[in-house]
């Protein structure tokens, strides 16, 4: 080993995962460029065929390809081309939108990032909270208390986001017209740091908030659960009854030792929620990444999906990365470099 | 034997199972027991309203909502059993051969799950959709298991590997028998309970990826699927002119079919698992 | 000399998911005399660890006890609150080193909290700084480094975590110990030290007590005092170590000392080897002798329940003894 990481477990950690973080991001932007090259044919053509289809004047289309055909560089030979590519996006470049000509990628993606952040991730963050409250609740009470909370939380986990906010909107803002039914902020205001915008903001925010945090709750309870029936049988809480320790003391230390992968588990929530998430934002018509995803599979904006797939890509990627540099904190195993993966 | 007996009093599992036994028979025989139209036939107008002649109303085409959920039930069940026996079999391999095989291949192998595990799966699914453009149920259900195999993956090779050293295998491994043998024989049926609980995941991930894919509008082409029946819906906003009758249905479908497979798998997990059982 | 703890016609169960209770503990009275190691043997699954969990007044579901006391200076502590029982008896009075040492300790929890913890929970007033200067102290006394207090467990080694464990279990001066399977996982050199350790306390009047539950008969030929064989949930023979290592007049304990002398590796966790057989199924056990189906001195009477019978000062559950005394209970 190193000399550098003799004593410093946790350093050798952090550089360990920022080396795999490093290779998945490559591989991530790999991805994003290969696949899309998958498409028989010159993309390009294929792409602006494709547009043609609809009602595009010939002038518009002429442009379009030599400006795509520049964008992409296919006359240049393969690595080159991913080298361009790799540079562009490390530079913030993620190519011109068709649908928006000439808007680039990232000035549209810039302006819904921040909402498709705004709801996910306090909608993550207090899932997984509640979840675990409930997880624990759950294996420490047994009986009845288990039974309801175990199997409401398979409900709540099972049914598909989308479905969840499908069927809120029509509840709560069609059937029962409390909410608003779509979008960010009612017609008439601008986004802006005001009072009323932020009343009305909330508004919106309440709905597809809650259908989030409801199924999110679910799985991490269930996740949660099982971890604390097992650490409640381990030979240590034997150990500590043993000894007479109170049950406050052993209930705290389960909960702890149960909480350590679930924080590997926000980490992988993050991951595995942002696809159904995505759909709840287009079912809501939320100003956000999912609503502007769905309008780019239908106009067949390549550079735009791609953007929004490599930047979901990134932001999972960095909030993965703090979750285990938070994890290696708290863990004492790997601040002593015991464990190095769970 | 012992083990199945025991599942056939698991109340979860049971009540699982009839509901998917349910559902699939609604897919399988309704088409031809309980409607004389064909899922694309236009029998009304835009929305019309449950009534004798349809039972479930009228979808934005005019075509009948309840002919088409039965088809859709069917491609999604489709599509998810093609999704689960892709990503279980690229899985269990993978998984398999690492845990068995140990260092370097290993490290290899289980260095690839890891990246994989940490990009996001629907980034490949979307970009991987929009690459194959004539998409019928079955490549969906193949693109869907190319994504989804990395757990399984990791689940198997732990399994593998504490197998591994388990007294049977050590007495085999003396005895002379070959890697593959070895692996055939005297570890993947010890983990069929396993294996098939990760199938039963990995067949309600694809069920729910086809939903998530054909809402965004990369659904199967020429055929209808509980997922493309919603991305229609939303699109021609049946839901805020209160509709129901279009989406409720597929929501409700697509729900009752997860949840009772994850009802299903919670069930053996108590059997298999018996460490969840609880003694307080 | 007095005794410390009392047993006293002591049955308990197990139920299963399915509803079925097996027997586990069946009738058995026994008394821990002061200054003595009392060894515990028996294969497994004749109901020693259960007796070590009722007298660790640690019985939790699946197990309760249906009737029979554990006296504690006369009273019953298997009648106490639930509260009272963990606070003043629990590590306290009567105190464990459970088997399995090297999972027992909190993998997040630095020693010396475990220590402050168990401290506090039966004496809130003690300051944490006197709680770790008293563990100090104890792990001095007994030559170990004091440093362990700092650190996790998975920093110990197996002999040491099982020293640790040892210590925290003894910090408040229990008046019985139970120890149960302690060297199971050691190598020898870690089995000796251990064993010098429990010796060392019992000198040293920290605790007065051990009761020490093993299946390996030859272990306790180097610590106990008096020796109690257990099959099938009941015991079978109870007496001084010498005459039950080298005159054992049971049946079952002839065959348990026979074939533990020729050791046989690897199946020491199973049914004992120089008898034919396996032990009853404890959901139906047999009425009379439970030992009688694999006897091979079994006759006519066999097929009621055995008295005690003394022997020189021991007491022997078998009828080939009918012409002695019955035994004198303690």
């Amino acid at each position: 080993m190193l000399r550098v990481f003799r004593n410093r477990p946790y350093l050798l950690y952090l550089t360990r995962k920022a080396f795999w973080y490093l290779v998945a991001f490559v591989a991530a932007v790999a991805l994003n460029f290969f696949l899309p090259r998958l498409i028989p044919g010159n993309p390009v053509s294929v792409i602006v065929g494709q547009m043609s289809a609809g009602a595009v004047e010939s002038a518009t289309l002429e442009r379009l390809y030599t400006a795509f055909m520049r964008d992409f560089g296919l006359d240049q030979p393969l690595h080159v081309q991913f080298w361009t590519y790799l540079t562009g996006v490390l530079q913030g470049d993620l190519g011109t939108s068709f649908m928006l000509y000439p808007s680039k990628v990232w000035d549209v993606i810039r302006q819904a990032l921040p909402w498709t952040v705004a709801l996910q991730v306090p909608a993550i963050l207090v899932g997984w909270i509640v979840g675990n409250v409930l997880g624990a609740l759950a294996a420490y009470k047994g009986g009845t208390f288990d039974r309801f909370a175990f199997t409401g939380s398979l409900m709540l986990s099972s049914i598909p986001y989308f479905c969840l906010a499908i069927i809120f909107v029509y509840a709560f803002a069609v059937h029962w017209p409390l909410f608003p039914a779509s979008g960010g902020y009612s017609f008439g205001y601008f986004p802006e740091w005001s009072w009323a915008f932020f009343v009305d903001a909330l508004y919106h925010y309440a709905l597809p908030f809650l259908s989030l945090v409801l199924v999110a709750i679910g799985g991490q309870a269930i996740g949660m659960r099982e971890m604390a029936i097992y650490e409640l049988n381990t030979d240590y809480v034997n150990y500590a009854k043993k000894l007479g320790v109170s049950d406050r003391r052993v209930v705290r230390y389960v909960f702890r030792n149960a909480m350590l992968p679930q924080i590997t588990g926000l980490a992988i929530s993050f991951g595995t929620l942002i696809g159904g998430a995505l759909v709840t934002e287009a079912v809501f018509s939320y100003p956000g990444l999912g609503s502007l995803l769905f309008t780019a599979i239908r106009q067949v904006d390549y550079p735009m999906i791609q953007g929004i797939t490599l930047i979901i890509t990134l932001t999972v990627l960095l909030a993965n990365f703090l979750v285990d540099i938070a994890y290696g904190f708290i863990d004492p195993r790997i601040r002593a470099g015991q464990v190095g993966e769970r | 034997m012992e083990l199945l007996r025991i599942l056939l009093r698991s109340n979860r599992f049971m009540a699982g199972f009839w509901i998917v036994t349910a559902v699939l028979a609604f897919a399988l025989l309704g088409p031809t027991l309980l409607t004389d139209v064909g899922p694309f036939q236009r029998v009304g107008g835009l929305f019309n309203p449950p009534s004798r002649d349809a039972l479930l109303g009228t979808d934005n085409f005019g075509r009948d909502v309840f002919t088409q959920l039965m088809y859709g039930t069917r491609t999604s069940l489709y599509i998810g059993l093609v999704a689960g026996f892709v990503a279980t079999f690229i899985g269990v391999t993978i998984g398999t051969l690492a845990g068995y095989a140990s260092g370097v291949i290993e490290e290899a192998l289980m260095g690839v799950t890891n990246v994989l595990i940490t990009i996001p799966p629907i980034v490949v699914l979307i970009l991987l959709s929009v690459a194959v453009d004539a998409r019928t149920a079955t490549t969906m259900g193949i693109i869907i298991g190319v994504t989804a195999w990395p757990w399984t993956a990791r689940a198997v090779r732990a399994q593998t590997s504490s197998l591994r050293t388990r007294e049977h295998v050590a007495i085999a491994r003396i005895s002379g028998v070959g890697s593959l043998e070895m692996m055939l024989v005297e570890i993947l049926p010890y983990m069929f309970s396993y294996i098939f609980m990760a199938f039963i995941l990995q067949l309600t991930g694809g069920i729910l990826a086809e939903a998530t894919l054909s809402m965004l509008g990369l659904g199967p082409f020429q055929t209808v699927s509980l997922g493309t029946l919603l991305h229609w819906s939303l699109l021609w906003e049946s839901v805020r002119v209160g509709a129901w009758w279009a989406f409720i249905p597929a929501t409700v479908f697509l729900s009752i079919t997860t949840f009772s497979l994850i009802l299903m798998n919670a069930g053996m997990d108590e059997i298999f698992n018996p460490t969840l059982r609880h003694t307080r | 000399m007095p005794n410390v703890v009392e047993v006293e016609g002591l049955e308990a169960y197990y139920r299963t998911p399915a509803g079925d209770d097996i027997k586990a503990v069946d009738g058995v009275s026994l008394a821990v005399r002061e200054g003595e190691v009392l060894g515990i043997a028996g294969e497994s699954g004749c109901g020693k660890t259960t007796l070590a969990q009722v007298l660790g007044l640690t019985v939790q579901k699946p197990l309760y006890v249906r009737s029979g006391k554990v006296l504690l200076e006369g009273r019953n502590a298997l009648a106490l609150d639930r509260e009272t029982m963990r606070r003043e008896v629990r590590g306290k009075t009567i105190s464990t080193v459970p088997q399995g040492a090297m999972n027992s300790l909190n993998p997040t929890l630095r020693v010396r909290n475990l220590v402050i913890d168990v401290m506090r929970d039966h004496n809130p007033r003690i300051r944490r700084r006197e709680a770790v200067e008293r563990a100090r102290e104890r792990l001095d006394l007994l030559g170990l480094p004091p440093r362990v207090l700092e650190a996790y467990p998975h920093q110990l080694s197996g002999g040491m975590k099982q020293r640790v464990i040892t210590v925290v279990s003894t910090l408040l001066d229990p008046v019985l110990l139970i120890v149960d399977e302690p060297t199971s996982a050691l190598d020898v050199t870690s089995q000796k030290v251990a064993i010098k350790l429990l010796v060392d306390l019992l000198a040293k009047r920290i605790i007065r007590s051990i009761v020490f539950i093993t299946h390996e008969l030859p272990l306790l030929r180097h610590v106990a005092d008096r020796i109690a064989i257990m099959y099938a949930g009941r015991l079978v023979e109870v007496g001084a170590m010498e005459d039950i290592v080298f005159r054992p007049q049971h049946p079952y304990a002839e065959g348990l000392v026979g074939s533990v002398l020729v050791p046989e590796p690897g199946m020491k966790e199973r049914t004992v080897t120089g008898i034919p057989g396996r032990p009853p199924d404890m959901r139906r056990p047999p009425a009379g002798c439970r030992f009688a189906p694999r006897c091979p001195k079994r006759f006519d009477l066999c097929d009621r329940d055995p008295r005690p019978f003394g022997i020189d000062g021991r007491e022997v559950w078998c009828w080939l003894h009918r012409d002695q005394p019955n035994a004198e209970r303690p």
